[in-house]
């Protein structure tokens, strides 16, 4: 996943809308992510469009660990969000096993699946674009 | 394996196996270190914190709960006995006899049920009583507001320790007992002697209970079926809130007999 230079170069996270309409975050390299790292996040993710909704990918393949809080902010349980749904990019040992507690164990709202790399996960969100 | 490898897999499985018996001792202050080698190790030690922080959560809110559930029985203990001090209050103005005797028999329906309360509050689980702790401290209870402590009416009982029950039937249980060991001490004793029988004892499918007097029982002009106090109906009542079998007993006195289903 190539990192554009008007990216969002958040705590945790580089995160940016593409060019063909769904946004992207990818973990820094050893985040642990927390709370207000998901928050930071949700909000530049929220802030792509106002009026519109969109799939995000989400690379998570560098991370290290992500408190329980933050696990549960990434459901979108009980709050706004523009996000439809989330395609996980995992790889590494960690990752697998975030990515897959995050399935099983916080249960998110949207429609979430995990992939082993970009260009399944970028096929299966396009058809959560809106028309 | 070299032995820096065996002693790196040592030192790991140690450290995991270390936060797993701190979260069996419910203690979640301890996580385990993940490293950035990215290695099997990590990612046991990653899934290891994360269902500690679950556990921890899932912990907190069954505290909570039952924390709650607590402090509910106690309120509704606190505003029964406040009820019954009020009927106490009442009866203080007044002499006539028929009147003071309405007030003990509401007073012990109520505290019937508010010593159902302060038990499970009491109590571990928050949800059932000891039936033969109940039983006995309800009957005791019954045996005072009649007769203080000069009373000739002794107690038997044959109920088995095992038994618990919840307050769903454990209420209607007690108000049964109270109808009909009030009513062996309004009517079975005239002389102020005799003896009350509590047996409650379960089978595989079912509990029984029987409440039995050996006083004077029911004129033998009476049928059973025209036996219609307000006793005697709240007994069918509260028989038909246990989906119970019930029968009248009327050799040697007077009695009750329940059968009903423990899976209700």
């Amino acid at each position: 996943m190539n990192i554009p230079e008007t990216a969002h170069n958040l705590t945790c996270y580089f995160t940016w809308m593409g060019e063909d309409g769904i946004a992207r975050t990818k973990v820094k390299k050893g985040s642990e992510v927390k709370l207000e790292h998901a928050q930071e996040n949700s909000v530049v993710v929220n802030s792509f469009y106002v009026d519109s909704k969109f799939p995000l990918l989400i690379d998570a393949r560098g991370i290290k660990s992500m408190e329980r809080e933050a696990r549960s902010f990434f459901t979108t349980n009980g709050r706004q969000t523009n996000t439809l749904a989330f395609g996980i990019i995992i790889d590494s040992s960690v990752s697998k096993v975030v990515g897959n507690f995050f399935m099983a164990i916080s249960k998110p709202k949207v429609p979430t699946r995990l992939f082993l790399n970009e260009e399944a996960a970028l096929e299966w969100l396009q058809k959560f674009k809106e028309k | 394996m070299n032995p820096h490898e065996a002693k790196y897999i040592q030192e790991r499985t140690n450290a995991i196996l270390d936060v797993i018996m701190a979260y069996a001792n419910l203690d979640f202050t301890q996580k385990t270190q993940i490293t950035d080698k990215d290695d099997v190790f990590d990612a046991i030690a990653s899934g290891v914190n994360m269902l500690g922080e679950e556990l921890e959560n899932s912990v907190i809110t069954l505290q909570e709960r039952a924390s709650l559930l607590q402090e509910v029985h106690h309120r509704v203990k606190n505003n029964l006995q406040i009820i019954s001090s009020l009927m106490n209050l009442q009866a203080s103005y007044t002499k006539d006899e028929k009147f003071l005797a309405l007030i003990r028999e509401c007073r012990n329906r109520i505290i019937s049920m508010s010593m159902i309360h302060e038990m499970l509050y009491r109590s571990k689980d928050l949800s059932r009583i000891q039936v033969l702790d109940y039983i006995k401290t309800l009957t005791l209870s019954i045996n005072s507001s009649f007769s203080g402590s000069v009373s000739d009416v002794t107690f038997e009982y044959d109920i088995d320790e095992k038994i618990y029950l919840e307050a769903e039937r454990m209420i209607p249980i007690g108000l049964i007992i109270n109808e009909a060991v009030s009513n062996s001490f309004k009517y079975a004793f005239p002389h102020r002697k005799g003896l009350i029988r509590v047996d409650f004892k379960m089978s595989k499918t079912h509990f029984f209970l029987r409440i039995t007097d050996d006083g004077i029982g029911l004129p033998k002009e009476i049928r059973t079926e025209e036996f219609e106090s307000l006793g005697i109906q709240l007994i069918n009542a509260l028989s038909d809130q246990l989906s119970a079998e019930m029968k009248i007993l009327r050799e040697n006195g007077l009695g009750y007999e329940l059968l009903f289903r423990i899976d209700n």
